[in-house]
């Protein structure tokens, strides 16, 4: 009884939450509010925030057209499910607040390869369709997942140390010591030594995401989407929605790393509300996504749309530049800082 | 003086690396690789050398405490060594002489087609 | 002494590699025959020492062997030994899975060849020369096994010597490879002079307590003796010559199996002979070269236009890795480093292969002429996209794995000594694993994905056989990423204890207490090992997870009318054209060297660099040989 119970439960996390249903619905919205946003602050009057929703199921009614130059059938295909798919399943990675899905089976660093089969999916999918605009995507996208790599490094391991000199262990790279730590002991960001890497980390969030002024990869303007540029109905559906899904991904790794230490407060505010058992857990896992979407919100406004409507498009160049210096630079100042102690 | 012949072994060594590294003739390369060949075997028998002592050549019986001899040892070592140093030299040289044929040439700074 | 059966395996599993390639030059002009003694002897090698497990690697025995039954007499190792630890049991295991694999590949690569009699005299030569390298217990016998397979090797290389660039390759790596040699001859005499013994256990009793000028000279010149059969830096540019040049099935074993003897030498010297690990200069120079060795050969890599070239570059690359990991003197660093040289083996065999398989059909490696292959050679792909994944560390995929563990131990190594130049260590090989991915991105959009050039249109897939041999790697480099738990208790870590207990490998051959009647207090007291991991990673239980993942998005999407897809029917449809701006549709591939202009224009300079340095002159080589030699001698006179 209590295996098919406890089967069902990872079924609820792998489908609900904080699988499919969740990521689905808050990749969309996200996306819908960034659009929304953007067209504000450019006095547009912009899509409905609904807009993405509606945009992925007109595709899913569309054909999809296999052009004759593709050199794999089977990869074109199979590569959008396949970057699909992992990225659910590195969402259930990164803990939300205290709730744990599955974050005792990978730490920090597998995180950082994991968040590479998502793009590599794309990239490979894009190559086998044979087009030369994707393969000029494909150039630039890898380019900005090198450029991305380095600061995404040097934020990781400050971390690591930051949290593994505190808690005495020396170093660690485990998830559930960061929550643990931050739960005891506070935010990471309150510690100063940390600002400059989630500084860096707010940098690294567009450039993950592919969104501007770091979408040189698809500058649809430019080279007609890049990897993109075949897909048509159901396979581009999903891809729009594993970007969607990825600016989830990467907020919320952001609030794992350096906002935790609030789902206490929300618990203890359940437990205040007299409620126990299992409707506790109930609503405070409620509670948990919702302000978890809120904070995701909060990071995609200041992250995404903002430096959107602002900005123009850098050339790939620059794009490498920036992130090996700026960012690369914030965080390695961090490491330092952590590195002794601060 | 055995002293002299360490220090003309590894006087011998450095010349063949010295060799190999100035000389752009391929012919003039397997000659600096036979140089710092010498070189080690000549260190080798010297190591092996006890002044007055006898070749250790001694039939069932012959041996006792009393011989003195040099040291066997070494001498099965360099006979190994000029066996393969002989090896590098034919090898060597029928490269050359398949590259000449190749590439028209046995100049080193020529023969570059690998490269960056 | 009642002697088991499986002492004598060693030797055997040395000795049929020798009499295969005997019998071969016999009848090797019989095609069956001659296919038939090769795989019979390189599977009864690897049986023998498949039978070995059990007693060395579980039960921790260690099994010294006199040729002859000559034991020592007086406490003079007179005899000649072969020893038969962990370590080199691992090494052994590693090699003789890769030259049966090159072994299966090659009897259907080679077919087109001429004097193939020849090339498996040579084959079967290289694979007894390391194997035996491997093995033994005797320094001068360590010699003559790298000359052995230092010949085989060069000669292989020359084999297809109207390919281009054959000969030159072979006439390089001879010249370079014979300095190397000449230097591990010098040093071993040199200890000579001083121990009188070329047993290495005796060798290993002695030199510790016996230090001077001339023992640390030997050092260096040994020491840069086995850098040059690893081919780290400063040796990479004959690594890169020799890889490319041979046939796929010898670069296998020249990246795979002759890169680990050198890094086999290098951890028998510095952990065993003359056990100046624990100093933190020692494990500055390993760890430095390593580095160095990891990141250069990886942005040459990515400067590469030939396919091999490109993977020569990369097998360095590893081999940094595995050097660095090996030279930080931790539990977790050595069993890591050990995990990753198992993995090279397996995933660079992989590659290189699905290279030759590549060459085979299309007769060309050079990356701008290549494109579109998948559509002909579609298991080619799968298998090659399996390599790609594993060496740039893709999870669940074996190079994962490793480089996760090589990570933690380099990170922790930062942490536990306080030294801040680890920290960038781990910087380095961190963003040496993307780079990685970004140089075999490369390779598949040049070659397997993209447009297919018209003269490749009759191209066909690659005969079952070489398809097996890719298999079987492939499945290797599958099943080791998924149960890195087995693989680090049953092999990497009992050879990773073998390193740390030096006085176990003396005493076994020497009989117990010897170690300690000749060492005194410096004995190395027999440590307990332990093993620190600070990440988690289950793969199993992620892939459990990813195909669940998998399976729903697939039915979701089935039942979304994913698969109604519509191909071209007819050929002049012009829907089914690529997407051109509204123009019409022309022949157009985008790959070849200059791929991620994005990155190398801003490093132009290092870049441009770089090409002047690897001038491809042999004196230029020969000149970094001589240099790091002075360097690495004025070093360890400085430090010890």
């Amino acid at each position: 009884m209590s295996i098919v119970m406890s089967a069902l439960q990872y079924l609820g996390y792998i489908l609900i939450f904080p699988g499919f249903l969740f990521c689905f619905l808050a990749g969309l919205l996200l996306c819908g509010i960034d659009r929304k946003l953007v067209a504000k602050m450019q006095k547009r009057v912009g899509p409905p925030i609904l807009q993405p929703f509606y945009d992925f199921f007109k595709l899913c009614g569309k054909e999809t057209i296999i052009p004759a130059a593709a050199s794999s059938k089977t990869v074109f295909l199979m590569a959008p499910l396949v970057g699909l798919a992992s990225l659910v399943v590195l969402q259930l990675f990164i803990p939300v607040f205290n709730f744990t899905a599955f974050s005792g089976m990978a730490d920090i660093i597998v995180i950082l390869y994991l968040l590479l089969i998502p793009a590599l999916a794309n990239i490979l999918g894009g190559a086998a369709s044979g087009s030369p605009y994707a393969g000029v995507g494909l150039s630039r996208e890898m380019v900005t997942i090198i450029a991305c790599e380095l600061p995404l490094v040097l934020v990781l391991l400050s971390v690591g140390k930051a949290v593994g000199s505190a808690t005495g262990e020396g170093l660690t790279f485990s998830f559930s010591s960061i929550m643990a730590y931050q739960a005891a002991h506070g935010s990471l960001i309150l510690k100063a030594s940390m600002i400059p890497a989630a500084v860096a980390m707010l940098m690294v969030i567009p450039g993950e995401t592919g969104s501007h002024p770091f979408d040189a990869a698809e500058a649809e303007t430019e080279i007609c989407e890049g990897l993109l540029a075949e897909y048509s109905g159901p396979p581009l559906g999903i891809f729009k929605l594993s970007h969607a899904i990825k600016m989830l991904t990467m907020t919320s790794l952001f609030v794992a790393l350096f906002l935790g230490g609030i789902g206490g407060g929300i618990e203890s505010l359940v437990a205040l509300a007299g409620l126990s058992g299992a409707a506790a857990g109930g609503v405070s896992v409620l509670l948990e996504a919702i302000v978890l979407f809120l904070l995701c919100v909060v990071l995609t406004v200041v992250c995404i749309s903002f430096v959107h409507a602002v900005t123009a498009r850098l050339k790939i160049e620059q794009i490498f530049k920036f992130y090996w210096t700026v960012a690369s630079g914030l965080a390695l100042i961090s490491l330092v800082l952590a590195w002794y102690g601060l | 003086m055995i002293l002299f012949n360490y220090i003309a072994s590894f006087f011998l060594i450095i010349l063949g690396f010295y060799t190999i590294v100035t000389k752009t003739n391929l012919v003039k390369t397997v000659i600096g690789l036979s140089i710092a060949d010498y070189g080690v075997n000549l260190l080798i028998i010297s190591i092996g050398f006890n002044p007055g002592g006898t070749a250790p050549i001694f039939t069932w019986g012959e041996l006792n405490p009393a011989s003195f001899f040099v040291d066997p040892i070494p001498q099965a070592l360099t006979l190994t060594s000029i066996v393969i140093g002989a090896c590098v030299t034919a090898m060597s040289l029928s490269l050359v002489m398949k590259l000449r044929e190749q590439y028209g040439t046995i100049d080193t700074r020529e023969i570059r087609r690998l490269r960056g | 002494m009642m002697t088991s059966l499986y002492q004598h395996f060693p030797i055997f599993s040395i000795m049929v590699l020798f009499l295969g390639a005997f019998l071969i030059v016999l009848f090797g002009n019989v095609k069956p025959l001659r296919h038939a003694i090769a795989l019979l002897a390189v599977t009864a090698s690897l049986g023998f020492l498949i039978a070995l497990v059990k007693p060395v690697m579980l039960n921790g025995e260690i099994i010294a062997y006199w040729m002859g039954a000559r034991a020592p007499a007086g406490g003079y190792a007179i005899g000649i030994a072969l020893e038969v630890d962990a370590l080199s049991l691992f090494f052994g295991l590693l090699i003789a899975t890769a030259v049966f694999v090159s072994c299966v590949y090659s009897i259907q690569y080679m077919r087109f060849d001429d004097n193939v009699g020849q090339y498996y005299t040579l084959f079967l030569m290289l694979a007894g020369g390391v194997m035996g390298l491997v093995l033994s217990g005797d320094l001068f016998n360590m010699f003559i096994m790298v000359e052995i397979l230092t010949f085989a090797a060069v000669a292989l290389t020359a084999f297809r010597n109207t390919a281009k660039g054959a000969l030159e390759a072979a006439f390089k790596y001879l010249v370079v490879g014979c300095m190397g040699s000449t230097c591990i001859l010098t040093g071993t005499i040199m200890l000579y002079a001083q121990a009188h013994t070329l047993n290495f256990a005796q060798l290993s009793a002695f030199i510790p307590g016996h230090m001077n000028t001339a023992t640390v000279v030997a050092f260096a010149l040994l020491y840069i003796g086995f850098s040059t059969k690893a081919f780290i830096v400063p040796f990479h540019p004959l690594a890169a010559d020799a890889h490319g040049a041979a046939p796929a099935s010898i670069s296998v074993l020249i990246s795979g199996v002759l890169t680990k003897s050198g890094i086999y030498g290098i951890i028998r010297l510095s952990y065993f002979l003359f056990q100046t690990m624990n100093l933190g200069t020692m494990q500055f120079i390993l760890v430095f070269m390593g580095s160095v060795s990891m990141f250069v050969c990886v942005t040459m890599a990515l400067a590469q236009h030939d396919f091999k070239r490109l993977l020569a570059f990369h097998s360095i690359s590893q081999i940094g890795y595995v050097l660095t990991a090996v030279g930080l003197c931790t539990a977790m660093g050595v069993s890591s480093g050990l995990y990753h040289a198992m993995n090279h083996t397996l995933f660079k065999g992989l590659l290189f292969l699905a290279a030759g398989a590549v060459l085979q059909q299309t007769g060309t490696t050079d990356l701008g002429k290549l494109g579109g292959l998948s559509k002909k050679m579609p298991w080619t792909t799968a298998l090659f996209l399996v390599g790609a994944f594993s060496i740039s560390g893709i999870p669940p995929f074996n190079g994962f794995a490793s480089k996760w563990m090589v990570y933690q131990s380099i990170y922790y190594k930062a942490v536990e000594s306080g030294n801040i130049g680890f920290v960038f260590v781990t910087i380095i090989a961190l963003v040496t694993s993307v780079l990685t991915l970004a140089s075999f991105v490369k390779v598949s959009q040049s070659v397997f994905f993209g447009r297919l050039p018209k003269e490749y249109e009759n191209v066909t897939e690659v005969p079952w056989g070489m398809r097996l041999a890719m298999s079987l790697f492939a499945i290797l480099c599958v099943l080791t990423g998924l149960f890195p738990n087995v693989v680090t208790t049953y092999l990497t870590q009992p050879a990773a204890n073998a390193v740390f207990n030096v006085a176990n490998y003396i005493n076994a051959m020497l009989g117990s207490g010897y170690a300690e009647s000749v060492m005194g207090a410096a004995a190395p007291a027999a440590q307990a090992v332990t093993y620190v991991e600070v990440g988690l990673w289950q793969p199993v239980s992620w892939l459990l997870l990813l195909i669940i993942a998998l399976l729903a998005v697939t039915i979701v999407a089935i039942a979304g009318k994913y698969d109604s897809v519509s191909e071209s029917a007819a050929p002049a449809d012009s829907k089914y054209d690529l997407f051109f701006g509204g123009e019409e549709s022309v022949y157009s591939q985008v790959g070849g060297e200059d791929l991620f202009w994005g990155f190398k224009h801003n490093w132009r300079g290092y870049f441009n660099f770089m090409h002047e340095l690897h001038s491809g002159i042999v004196n230029d080589y020969a000149l970094w040989a001589v240099v790091a030699l002075a360097l690495v001698t004025l070093y360890m006179l400085i430090v010890f």
